[in-house]
């Protein structure tokens, strides 16, 4: 058994009569110490399902319509309000987007690392704040017994999100969920966060699952990959795998708008084409197919699921991208064996 | 500029700006603010220093009955009224009156608004249209007249007085505060303190309510400036305090508004009094708000 599982997991929200299908039903199994990552575009329903797994999506909009999460055996969606707050922090905790906003302003940053710490693991006042200098130390943040009395705005962007990391790892969660939680950073930040979080995760066992709509975040820190579309995994595979030979014409297209160091200099950048899913109406075919060269009637009529097509690859595709194509797209090298 | 000057500089510039250290900030550069507090303060040290420094007690009688009391004088700075009580005494004793009332109704509104404003922003849904449908409906009854009627009901002593004053100013806390929490209640900030499982209360209590009291606070202000102007006026038409020798701005001003003619000296002196506590809160409150208001931020 996995240490987190979710099967078919649904969200869908309800806004001014109209109905929202978030997420629509994705599955995955999550094992200690594994890292996992989520990609796709803005509005594909990567957040959402991680705020659903966690139990605090929006109220009263937002409402899991089906599927579960097992975190040790447990169904979390069973759970009462109670009962789940007890595992927040504890054994689940999420690192979020935005450090500039995630932080409560009006408090020291000491007294929101010793909160949890205190609730959750009935830490005295004395033992929270040396475990709250110490978390500041694991997360690289210099002279931090003096920094506690430190109120957000007198940090910098980057030393928030280390703040928000020491945080979300306080009680030594077993599943760490981050959320973007570079996007907000530039560049050399980001290479800085996503360096501290790859050790926290080697160092504590933790498992990670980080969500990104940056293949190249993923490409460094995760064993696999799920690509995510219209609230749908669409590809999942072994991170190494999913680059190599990508199979599905959206992670095609995700691969090919990356820019590139080795592109011949007037090269365009190839977009993809056309504008997201509208999720407001509910999915009949492949949610891909508007977009899609590779479209056939048959994606416009029928639903395709996610099968295996290579050992541990799998796909939800009717016309998966043939290996030429990838050779064209230059994601390929033309002959094998040749050094490119 | 040396990169670690610039650094250095920034932090300079970056140090002291906490929402309140930098409205403070703010708040100690507005002439108005100046103004407003420092007008303030003379009627608080009044109001405390009355037995000192007031001449006479606030009814004794130190002159003649007279259907034309003395005005000004050397001896009676302010003059004397028809009872021949020092005026002077009877304006800095009201002093204590008026700013008690003031906090004490205000005080009360706040409460009753704060409690009211937080359920309905905090738990939305049902309790929240019910809420605020009651709140809208004593808003639609204009204030006065709604503190007119409390006291015709509930009885003309002091108290009764600042409650039904305190009552006019619950509908507009509720309102504030209730905006104010829908708009921090999906920050990100609650966000990550629920992804960590802080409970409700707390949520509410230790991370919504102190982000969101702001514009609350510089209401609070404002509303007493309005209760002093209240409690004058519930006097004027004969609903202040019962004992009509309580020395109280509004009274004096009502029992002596027919002899404006031939004794201005009786209804100026109050109606001064009142103008310049009103205007002490209502410089403190505005200057307050634009230093707490994050569009007027530097």
């Amino acid at each position: 058994m996995a240490l987190l599982e979710v099967r078919d997991l649904a969200v869908k929200f309800a806004t001014r009569g109209k109905t929202v299908h978030a997420v629509n039903g994705i599955s995955f199994d999550l094992e200690a110490g594994q890292t996992l990552g989520i990609v796709g575009e803005s509005g594909c329903g990567k957040s959402v399902s991680s705020l659903a797994m966690l139990g605090i999506l929006p109220r009263p909009a937002g409402r899991v319509t089906g599927g579960s999460v097992r975190f040790d055996g447990t169904d979390l969606l069973g759970l009462s309000d109670a009962k789940l707050r007890d595992i927040r922090g504890n054994d689940l905790a999420m690192v979020f987007q935005d450090p500039m906003t995630s932080l409560n302003p009006v408090l020291t940053v000491g007294r929101q690392l010793t909160e949890s710490l205190r609730s959750h693991l009935g830490m005295s006042k004395r033992e929270a704040r040396d475990e709250a200098v110490s978390l500041l130390d694991r997360v690289g943040i210099n002279d931090a017994r003096s920094r506690l009395r430190s109120y957000p705005h007198q940090f910098s962007g980057g030393m928030r999100q280390r703040v928000m990391i020491a945080m979300a790892i306080s009680c030594r969660p077993k599943v760490l969920i981050a959320d973007e939680p570079t996007t907000a950073l530039d560049v050399t930040i980001q290479a800085q966060i996503l360096d501290l979080l790859r050790g926290l995760v080697a160092a504590e066992g933790m498992a990670l699952i980080l969500i990104t709509h940056d293949l190249g975040v993923v490409a460094g820190v995760c064993e696999r990959t799920n690509v995510m579309y219209a609230g749908r995994f669409v590809e999942t595979a072994p991170t190494g795998k999913l680059f190599a030979d990508p199979k599905h014409p959206y992670t095609v297209g995700l691969l090919k708008s990356v820019p590139r160091l080795d592109a011949r200099r007037k090269q365009r950048l190839s977009p993809i084409a056309g504008a997201p899913r509208d999720l407001t109406s509910a999915p009949t075919g492949c949610a891909f197919a508007p977009r899609c060269t590779y479209a056939t009637p048959e994606s416009w009529d029928q639903l395709p699921l996610l099968r295996e097509i290579a050992p541990d690859h799998h796909v939800a595709c009717w016309n998966p991208v043939p290996e030429a194509d990838l050779v064209t797209a230059g994601l390929r090298p033309a002959a094998r064996g040749e050094p490119a | 500029m040396s990169v670690a000057q610039a650094e250095a500089k920034e932090l300079e510039v970056e140090q002291p700006s906490g929402l309140w250290s930098d409205a403070w900030r703010r708040l100690r550069r507005n002439p108005a603010a100046w103004a407003g507090a420092g007008l303030l303060a003379v009627f608080i040290v009044v109001a405390i220093a009355a037995p000192l420094i007031a001449p006479y007690g606030p009814q004794e009688r130190v002159g003649d009955l007279a259907s034309v009391p003395p005005g000004p004088s050397r001896e009676y700075l302010f003059g004397l009224d028809e009872q021949g009580r020092d005026l002077l005494s009877r304006i800095i004793y009201g002093a204590r009156l008026s700013l008690i009332v003031g906090v004490v109704s205000v005080g009360i509104g706040l409460s009753l608004g704060l409690v009211l404003g937080a359920l309905a922003g905090y738990l939305g849904g049902r309790v929240d249209s019910i809420i605020m449908r009651l709140m809208d409906i004593m808003l639609s009854i204009p204030g006065f007249l709604l503190a007119i009627g409390l006291v015709t009901l509930l009885g003309r002593g002091l108290f009764q007085i600042m409650f039904a004053i305190g009552i006019t100013t619950v509908p507009v806390f509720a309102r504030l505060l209730r905006g104010s929490i829908l708009a921090q209640r999906e920050a990100d900030y609650v966000l990550a303190a629920r992804s960590v499982g802080t409970p409700g209360h707390r949520l509410l209590l230790v991370h919504i309510l102190p982000n969101a009291l702001a514009p609350v606070i510089v209401q609070a202000t404002l509303a007493m400036a309005t209760a002093i102007i209240d409690v004058a006026g519930l006097s004027f038409v004969g609903l202040g305090p019962n004992d009509p020798g309580l020395p109280e701005w509004g009274a004096i001003l009502a029992q002596n508004a027919a002899r404006l003619q031939n004794a201005a000296h009786m209804v100026f002196f109050a109606g001064f009094a009142i103008v310049f506590s009103v205007l002490a809160f209502n410089l403190l409150g505005d200057a307050l708000r634009e230093s707490i208001d994050p569009k007027m931020r530097t």
